[in-house]
């Protein structure tokens, strides 16, 4: 056990340090000069872009900024080339905006995925089997922004509410109630929105896992001894179908950055997606490696995270 | 089964929570829920943050808007587009006068005469002692007082470059032996003064007055720059229109400070200080000087006529004691920078502005919005707003959703969504004229356009009428003349040319034009044809361009179209009047000031009269208009030189665009009427269609007021 | 259940025809309604592209997406045209703007169709390049895994790329230099191999010799450091930092999203490797190519087949998005993407701006969602039998 941690952990820094080379040569090596700041901008004169490639060092050759720029990320010192302001600061302000939407996203994709899978496995081949099937087609098929004004129309024109933003605007002096409720409001819309996709694709999953172990000995076993159904599908069959959904817990944490550009940027809702496609808009290096960086991070340890719980959830694997 | 209850029953209940939550939010009908504030409250919305909270520095519409609230200028325009006064009670506007004695000029029936005998005769003269026509007599009458300013003699120097390629300025230092002078004081401004007293004086009294021979200069000099330094140094006459300011007392800045006449004065020398950049400049460089009588008199000397001049001080005031060279050397010497260099557009105070308007600066988020308070010792009343919040939402659509939400008050509608807004139930529209207007302009140094039939024959085959209907969604009106349409000095007798293509054959034949086998105009064997441009990346006038091609080939005009760069356009064709025809608008202010486009002097590449026009009428009407300080005098001439311009058809006039805002309905003017009842009045805009004329005296009402009917 | 292994051991031995196994996926197909009709709109689709290609381009199309007819903007759906205000070459062919015109008076139905080609090129190219590479890495890893890479073969791997980059960056001669003595030492090793023979190298040389890393641990590293990235944050990266072009979105889908087919591959490529009729053929001397191309492939595509089917439906969501921000095919070309993102702000005024592209959009990947999965049932009907 100690010595699997202690190999997957050095296995997973070498690959690590892969892929920062690897996105650092990817901005870096863009065609446009990207070590040109923006020349096309009037404000800047010519001394200013010389005094800016000096002050970020990029007058020195590749290897060398590599160095400088992992240095200071590692140390905390990495500043936006846009407002002089360190990434990690604002990094953090924008993910904890993006924390709530996260968090009511994963609620609704696991609280509603179980038992819309674990129905249709029930009543395989049915009505309702296959229509949640076709629904979770069309949910997984539909374009995310378009789905987002379907909605945002639907509200705006029926329910005449404010969905844009993370708040009320003017919102100033009202109950601490009223404050919570209407932040709750607005995550609604976004986090639903961000669910879809997972909601389907995971109640798909569930369901061929429960058909899975149905199929099993110990399920046709408990049938075939006169366990009321109820509990062989609840107990016996659950139990035993729910064993890889440990894992995913895992794999859920990358999703803390990706996938929420184009919701956030339809909601106008200041998180990481949102500051990550600003950064792109505004050529803003260090953010946008910092934001790879750290969702490899985010993606590494998630799978590190999933084997720990496969070894300890399953006892029968020794990695 | 617990687990079964659980699976079936989390869900539910974390979608219950989630959608209860609506209950809990403002919906439209029902902003004040929970926060019964936002009644007091007035938000808004607009694309651009602003830059520089600084009426004398700002420059761009945000900040505009947002100094227009804070600040307060001494007048502004009231309802009818006349001038009111704010911080300035009342004023009033006279005139100095000034002639040099022309001692060698003969007078008729006097002879050569001197300084005390023109006085003399001046006065014999108004006492009606001299025979004279009605105008001279008017003139006369205007005059107050006569004075004489002795001869004298002073040393004048001036920095010159002796010829070109000269690197220094040498010194040229000049002798002026000033003759006597007289000095006239007139009750108001009278531009004909010097005309009509030649008629006493002698014809050529004034025009042959030579300064020349009261320089003596130090240099060799050409004759050139010595009838220039005697022309700027020693004028023949010279007006001097005055205004006085008689200041409102007891009107506090934000900060408690009471304002006078210094801080006007102040405010005159920050946009003057070239170390400030001020864009406003070019407003205040006809003043002479600015001189603080009293501290609630202010007193402005004119160095000439000049008439759009008045309308400058609606500018915001600003607050000497926080602005003075000993406060920015404090601030400069604070923050750390040179004291030399640093001036008022370094200053903090851009970013936190102090004024005296009705709203007092709180609070600016850079790119998210800016928050004023109501200013409770507003000298007018406090408004009734308590808070305006100005937000910056760049996107349109966002903007559009959060009215509909109510969370902002008013939106900007765009053309094509009037239909839908402007009787919607729920809001107030409000729509009127913008400023600005679009044409085709012709190339009237050019053949066939020097001919004023086929100018007009091209105005009447185009249907303007067709073009606001498709391509402007019906929200534009047709304009006849070069001034803005809600003003009296647009002249409303004059009719839009009517669609007539007919007609413009007929006009076209008269000009010798015919239609050959082909079905082209001809005339002498050559066919009627030019190329019409506009500039690429505007939607509108490409529509335009196609809808002029098409008319006017239904004629048989064979006409080219060609869309350029605007930089390429502006550059290389309109600066250098190398076109035949094109389509461009103007964005008009409301003073009736059409010198630089129309006035036949600015015809020269890079000046703005690129289509040529040269009417001498119009140059004089437009000369007058500019020194005329009599309102119904300004609009009698205006009228005139709008039906010349309509006649001569140096453009097709086509279009002014319809702005549309709609506003939240339950939004209302609230008033006290004389028995302290408060009585609620739906917003009406003014007559030139602006309906935040009584903003101050807005508020939102939690429901939709039914108003009592009015009489 | 012997009942069903006896069908299966039937058809796994090929008692029954060639031709049936047509038929029997046609068979499957028809019973499986939701692909049947993904497989119809996938064909319907395929037509309106090609239609599409055919009147949308040249110089004088029979519609044009690109007219400008601004008094004609904003025109809800099955309107007619003002036949007053055009002129002839701008009535629109059909009489009627089918899915009415956008702000600019262009016909909404002609920027469909155009976008369905660019949808459709955008998708399979992507997918093409995803694909090849996926096949190319896979076999190679499942194939030739487990030899090991040298430490010269590293070292000259090394000198070449960096010979390149040299040369790519403007440093000519010491570029070339590098790139001689690289290929000059795959020469030599060829050589030393043949010269040596059995004879095992010299001591010193062990060093250079040993093997350092497997080829399949190194592509598999390889497709964890893509996986690392989260996907369409690099593509959005990648496309906003190259020149906007349609090709350039292609080629960056493409090489972001191999790594799935790659593991297929392998996965099978690794079960096959122990198969029987592998083994024979090594055994009868049939060059590795041969296998992998004659033998392994064929039999490997099933599962790659069914992921390019749905990677086409992502590649189009992808470029839709792409789009939406702004960063997707640039004009003239108009895209759905595009078509969408443009008409946005005329949601509450012109919906059908929104709605026409966005059904599109949804109907297409839904049909290749539904067909990639019926594909999957046809091709392994085992599983069908299970679920």
């Amino acid at each position: 056990m100690l010595s699997f941690i202690g190999r997957s952990i050095i296995q997973k820094i070498i690959t690590l340090f892969f892929v920062s080379v690897v996105s650092f040569l990817i901005i870096h090596l863009a065609p446009g000069k990207p070590s040109q700041v923006d020349p096309l901008n009037p404000k800047f004169t010519p001394e200013m872009v010389e005094r800016f490639r000096k002050e970020f060092h990029l007058d020195k050759p590749l290897y060398i900024q590599y160095i400088y720029f992992y240095r200071d990320l590692l140390t905390g010192k990495t500043v936006s080339w846009k407002d002089n302001q360190s990434v990690l600061k604002k990094i953090w302000e924008r993910f904890l905006n993006s924390l709530p939407l996260f968090i009511v996203g994963t609620i609704l994709t696991w609280t509603l995925s179980f038992p819309i899978g674990i129905r249709s496995a029930i009543f395989r081949g049915g009505l309702y089997d296959r229509s949640s099937t076709f629904f979770s087609y069309l949910l997984i098929s539909i374009p995310g922004f378009f789905f987002a004004y379907i909605l945002i129309i639907f509200v705006v024109t029926r329910f005449h509410v404010p969905v844009i933003g993370m708040e009320t605007f003017g919102l100033g002096a009202s109950s601490w109630t009223h404050m919570v409720m209407d932040r709750i409001w607005h995550l609604l819309l976004p986090s639903v929105l961000g669910a879809t996709g997972g909601i389907a694709i995971l109640s798909r999953y569930v369901r061929s896992q429960m058909l899975e172990v149905e199929s099993q000995d110990y399920v046709r076993t408990a049938r075939a001894k006169g366990v009321p159904e109820e509990q062989v599908l609840y107990k016996h069959a659950l139990r035993n179908a729910l064993l890889p959904f440990v894992t995913m817990f895992g794999l859920i944490l990358p999703g803390l950055i990706g996938g929420s550009v184009i919701i956030e940027s339809i909601f106008s809702w200041p998180g990481m997606g949102r500051m990550a496609y600003e950064a792109i808009l505004a050529r803003d290096y260090p953010i946008i490696l910092t934001v790879n960086f750290i969702s490899a991070v985010l993606v590494l340890a998630g799978t590190f995270v999933s084997d720990v719980l496969y070894m300890v959830v399953d006892p029968r694997i020794r990695l | 089964m617990t687990i079964r209850k659980i699976l079936i029953f989390t869900p539910i209940l974390v979608i219950f929570f989630l959608l209860q939550s609506y209950f809990w939010v403002p919906t439209y009908e029902q902003q004040s829920r929970g926060n019964p504030n936002r009644l007091n409250e007035y938000i808004t919305a607009s694309i651009g943050d602003a830059s520089i909270l600084n009426p004398i520095l700002s420059a761009d519409s945000a900040s505009s808007n947002i100094n227009s609230m804070v600040f307060e200028g001494l007048i502004d325009r009231d309802e009818e587009l006349r001038f009111r006064g704010r911080l300035a009670r009342y004023w009033d506007i006279h005139e100095e006068a000034f002639f040099y004695v022309n001692e060698k000029a003969n007078i008729p029936g006097v002879g050569k005469a001197g300084a005390k005998k023109v006085v003399e005769l001046l006065k014999r003269a108004k006492a009606g002692d001299l025979p004279a026509n009605d105008e001279v007599r008017a003139s006369l009458a205007n005059i107050e007082e006569i004075f004489i300013i002795p001869a004298r003699e002073f040393l004048v120097t001036r920095h010159e470059k002796k010829t070109e390629t000269d690197q220094e300025d040498t010194e040229v230092k000049i002798k002026v032996m000033a003759p006597n002078r007289i000095n006239l004081v007139l009750s108001s401004v009278d531009q004909d003064l010097f005309q009509n007293l030649s008629l006493i004086l002698g014809k050529d009294y004034f025009s042959s007055f030579n300064g020349e021979n009261y320089l003596g200069v130090d240099q060799e000099l050409g004759q050139k720059k010595r009838a220039e330094y005697a022309k700027e140094i020693l004028p023949s006459t010279e007006h001097n229109p005055i205004v006085v300011f008689k200041l409102r007392p007891n009107v506090k800045f934000h900060d408690g400070h009471i304002f006078d006449a210094n801080d006007v004065k102040f405010t005159f020398e920050a946009i003057m200080n070239p170390k400030n950049l001020s864009p406003r400049v070019a407003d205040y460089e006809p003043v002479k000087e600015v001189q603080a009588v009293d501290p609630l008199t202010v007193r402005i000397v004119y160095k000439r006529l000049y008439s759009p001049a008045l309308g400058t001080w609606s500018m915001g005031i600003l607050p000497e004691h926080l602005l003075n060279d000993e406060t920015l050397r404090d601030e400069a010497n604070r923050v750390g920078k040179d004291p030399e260099k640093f001036s008022i557009r370094q200053s903090s105070f851009n970013r936190h502005p102090i004024g005296c308007g009705p709203f007092v600066f709180r609070e600016w988020k850079s790119d998210q919005y800016i928050t004023l308070n109501g200013f409770d010792d507003y000298w007018e009343g406090p408004p009734n707003y308590k808070r305006y919040i100005y937000r910056i939402i760049p996107d349109l659509l966002t903007q559009e959703m959060e009215f509909y939400a109510g969370t902002i008050d008013s939106y900007g509608v765009q053309p094509h969504q009037v239909q839908r807004l402007q009787n919607d139930p729920k809001y107030q529209g409000f729509s009127g004229l913008s400023l600005g207007y679009t044409y085709i302009g012709y190339n009237m140094r050019r053949e066939p356009f020097d001919d004023h039939r086929v100018r007009m024959a091209l105005s009447m085959a185009i249907d303007v009428d067709k073009i606001i209907k498709y391509v402007l969604h019906g929200q534009g009106e047709r304009i006849t003349g070069p001034f803005v349409k809600q003003t009296d000095y647009y002249n409303h007798g004059i009719k839009p040319v009517p669609y007539d293509p007919e007609g413009a054959l007929k006009l076209l034949e008269e000009a010798g034009w015919k239609r050959n086998k082909e079905g082209w105009l001809e005339r002498d064997g050559k066919r009627l044809q030019f190329t019409l441009i506009t500039n690429s990346g505007n939607d509108l006038r490409k529509a335009i361009l196609t809808i002029a091609q098409g008319a006017w080939k239904q004629i048989g005009i064979d006409v080219r179209t060609d869309l350029l760069e605007w930089a390429v356009f502006i550059q290389e064709r309109v600066d250098k009047a190398d076109f035949d025809a094109l389509i461009l608008g103007w964005l008009m202010g409301i003073e009736p000031d059409l010198y630089q486009i129309w006035h036949s002097s600015q015809t020269n590449p890079y000046q703005l009269n690129f289509v040529g026009f040269r009417n001498p009428q119009a140059d004089d009407l437009i000369i007058k208009i500019r020194r005329e300080y009599n309102y119904g005098r300004q609009v009698a001439y205006s009228h005139q030189l709008h039906e010349i311009i309509a006649r001569e058809k140096p453009y097709t006039f086509l279009y002014v665009t319809k702005w549309t805002a709609v506003l939240d309905k339950k939004i209302v003017i609230k008033e006290t009427d004389s028995k302290g009842n408060v009585v609620y009045k739906k917003i009406k805009p003014t007559k030139t269609g602006i309906y935040t004329f009584h903003f101050n005296k807005w508020i939102k009402l939690p429901e939709v007021p039914s108003f009592a009917p009015e009489g | 259940m012997i009942k069903k292994d006896i069908k299966n051991l039937l058809q796994n031995t090929g008692v029954a025809p060639r031709r049936s196994r047509l038929q029997e996926s046609w068979r499957i197909l028809k019973g499986n309604s939701l692909a049947f009709v993904g497989l119809i709109i996938f064909a319907l689709f395929f037509c309106t592209a090609l239609a599409g290609l055919i009147l949308t381009s040249g110089t004088k199309p029979v519609f044009d997406p690109a007219m400008v007819r601004l008094q004609e903007k904003l025109l809800p759906p099955l309107s007619s045209p003002n036949l007053e205000t055009l002129r002839p070459e701008e009535i629109p062919k059909l009489g009627v703007y089918l899915f009415g015109t956008d702000d600019l008076g262009r016909d909404v139905f002609a920027r469909m169709l155009q976008g369905a080609w660019v949808s459709l090129t955008v998708g399979f190219v992507a997918v093409g390049i995803a694909v090849l590479i996926g096949i190319f890495m896979g076999g190679i890893s499942g194939y030739f895994g487990q030899s090991h890479i040298r430490v010269d073969q590293i070292l000259a791997a090394f000198v070449l790329l960096l010979g390149g980059g040299l040369l790519a960056v403007g440093a000519i001669f010491s570029g070339s230099a590098l790139l001689l003595i690289g290929s000059a030492y795959i020469f030599f090793s060829r050589w030393l191999k043949k010269g040596l023979g059995k004879q095992p190298p010299p001591k010193w040389m062990k060093v250079f010799f040993a093997g350092v890393i497997s080829i399949d641990t190194l592509i598999m590293r390889l497709v964890d450091i893509m996986l690392c990235f989260p996907s369409f944050f690099l593509i959005l990266t990648v496309v906003a930092l190259l020149p906007a072009s349609m090709y350039n979105i292609m080629i960056v889908i493409g090489l972001t999203s191999w790594m799935g087919a790659t593991r297929f591959v392998r996965a099978e490529f690794l079960s096959l490797r122990e198969q029987d009729f592998v083994t024979a053929a090594r055994a009868l001397g049939v060059s590795n190519w041969r296998i992998i191309f004659r033998h392994m492939i064929p039999n490997a595509i099933a599962p790659v087949l069914v992921s390019a089917t749905i990677g086409i439906a992502t590649a189009i969501l992808t470029e839709a998005g792409l789009s939406f921000l702004g960063f997707g095919v640039p004009p003239p070309h108009a895209t759905w993407g595009n078509i969408l993102s443009d008409g946005k702000r005329f949601i509450f005024d012109a919906p059908w701006l929104t709605f026409v592209p966005g059904f599109a959009i949804l109907l297409v990947v839904l049909s290749f969602n539904l067909f990639g999965e019926g594909l999957r049932d046809i091709l392994n009907p085992k599983l069908k039998e299970r679920y």
